[in-house]
């Protein structure tokens, strides 16, 4: 099952200078922490001149979508899907 | 004029992204891998499925099939909308991929795209080995869950043929050694361009297999079969030779919807009319075009349509414009029904560079700079930032899509 979430949550993330790949290590959301372990694709978009990477990662149980916001630098956890039909 | 078999080294290769819109998503979640997923164009019962997955195709569901009827096959089937950014995002990362090897990428739909590797240095490699190595790419640089159907021949037709041969993760190559043998196990229908008006067309020639269609003389199909040109062309694509490879200029730009909720309420026919004019107008405007002329279809409750096309006298640049004549002809419409699907389309484009300017109505020129500001400020903050009036309340409905099989939309991507 997926579900529409769009909240801001606090994130820790990395930068690997070999291979140039930003990743989000850490989210805390609705006072849990889930420790991110697998980037499944990231993608950039546009939001008129404002740049948003979205980043479908994965903690081994949940899958999130993720969106860092380049204008304000904000991350918002958009959605997260369990893989369940609903 | 009888031509041979096509003898040369082929040179064309079809790439198809095995059920590209479930694929992706698999690859984005991984906890939909491995199950039947469905991608359909709305997640409520009565939604078409765009794209199952590998495993779900597995299990009988198919493409055009409604939600209802894959719930039936499969109740723990995963049903999810689609995430046009994503596969577009997708669609640029392995364009980018072919480029490497071929200036000529000739992209046939969102996952469908052929590269011309004629004159290449990739070509002294081979092009089995290069297909290799751009399925490996496609797992390295896109994502390990995505994978492609090859397809290796000397002109557009037969390497997409070859391209449906094995299917997924196939790679096949048709030259003139194999092509009987390949014909042979093929039916009519498979062959690209053939659907079942034209089997029938055959079969009541005489023609049963796509054998028959190979051997059938050049006259015979230019003037008993197909009774036109097209009997010349088909009779040189089934041999090998190249006769698709012809370039559209585009003529025209359009949008159309189905209604979720059928609905004959002409104020929210209205409101659906004038965001498609909008979404239209902003494409139409940033190709550098106007149009001339107005198209509007609807396909109705009942299954029956209605169209009606008109060409104005004054070109038509602004939303404004283009929503009132599209109005226009909406309302020639002879009865009112229940609308089930309703598309808009303008025509007879011209560049709005040289568009001729009013002596007397000195409103144009200002409502063209008022669009061109509206365009602007969406351009800077986002889609629908600034929106007409008619507009408001309209978020969630006409949402981005992708065209089925279109071509001509990619170009945006481009832009």
């Amino acid at each position: 099952m997926n579900e529409i979430i769009n909240e801001k949550v606090s994130t820790v993330s990395s930068y690997n200078q070999s291979n140039g790949v930003v990743m989000p290590r850490k989210i805390k959301w609705q006072g849990r922490i889930y420790i991110i372990n697998r980037l499944n694709y990231h993608h950039k978009i546009r939001q008129g001149r404002t740049m948003l990477h979205i980043f479908h990662v994965t903690d081994g149980n949940i899958d999130f979508r993720l969106c860092f916001n380049t204008n304000n630098l904000h991350w918002t956890l958009e959605e997260v899907c369990d893989g369940i039909s609903s | 004029m009888e031509f041979p078999l096509n003898h040369n080294n082929p040179e064309i290769m079809h790439i198809d992204l095995n059920s590209c819109f479930a694929t992706v998503e698999q690859q984005a979640n991984m906890h939909l891998r491995g199950k039947p997923l469905v991608i359909a164009a709305y997640t409520n019962p009565s939604g078409c499925i765009v794209s199952p997955s590998i495993e779900a195709k597995k299990i009988g569901i198919k493409v055009g099939m409604t939600v209802r009827d894959a719930k039936l096959l499969c109740k723990d089937v995963i049903v999810r909308d689609p995430d046009p950014l994503l596969v577009r995002d997708v669609h640029i990362k392995f364009r980018n991929i072919f480029k490497s090897y071929s200036p000529i990428v000739i992209p046939k739909s969102i996952d469908e795209a052929i590269i011309d590797f004629s004159k290449t240095p990739a070509l002294k490699r081979g092009l089995i080995q290069i297909g290799k190595e751009i399925k490996q790419r496609l797992r390295d640089e896109i994502g390990e869950w995505i994978s492609c159907n090859i397809g290796i021949g000397t002109n557009r037709f037969l390497a997409k043929l070859a391209c449906s041969l094995h299917k997924p993760d196939g790679l096949d190559v048709i030259n003139y050694k194999n092509i009987k043998d390949v014909y042979r196990k093929v039916n009519l229908v498979d062959l690209n361009g053939i659907n079942t008006r034209y089997e029938a067309r055959l079969n009541a020639n005489g023609i049963f297999t796509p054998l028959d269609f190979l051997n059938a003389p050049e006259h015979f199909l230019r003037t008993s079969v197909f009774k036109s040109i097209v009997g010349h062309y088909w009779y040189l694509r089934l041999r090998g030779w190249e006769i698709d490879d012809v370039e559209f200029k585009r003529k025209s730009f359009g949008q159309n919807y189905s209604l979720g909720k059928k609905t004959k309420n002409r104020q929210k026919l209205s409101k659906i009319l004038m965001k498609l004019c909008e979404k239209m107008g902003r494409r139409l405007r940033k190709a550098g075009y106007s149009a001339k002329g107005i198209y509007i279809a609807c396909i109705y409750d009942d299954y029956t349509y209605w169209h009606k096309a008109k060409k104005f006298n004054k070109s038509l640049f602004t939303t404004q414009e283009l929503y009132l004549k599209a109005q226009w002809v909406f309302n020639k419409q002879p009865e009112i029904k229940v609308i089930s699907k309703i598309s808009v389309s303008c025509y007879d484009l011209l560049s709005s560079k040289n568009s001729q300017m009013s002596l007397f109505d000195i409103q144009q020129e200002k409502q063209k700079k008022v669009c061109r500001t509206m365009d602007n400020i969406n351009d800077k903050y986002g889609e629908f930032v600034i929106i007409p009036a008619l507009m408001m309340g309209m978020k969630d409905v006409v949402l981005d899509r992708i065209a089925f099989g279109g071509v001509k939309d990619l170009e945006d991507l481009y832009f």
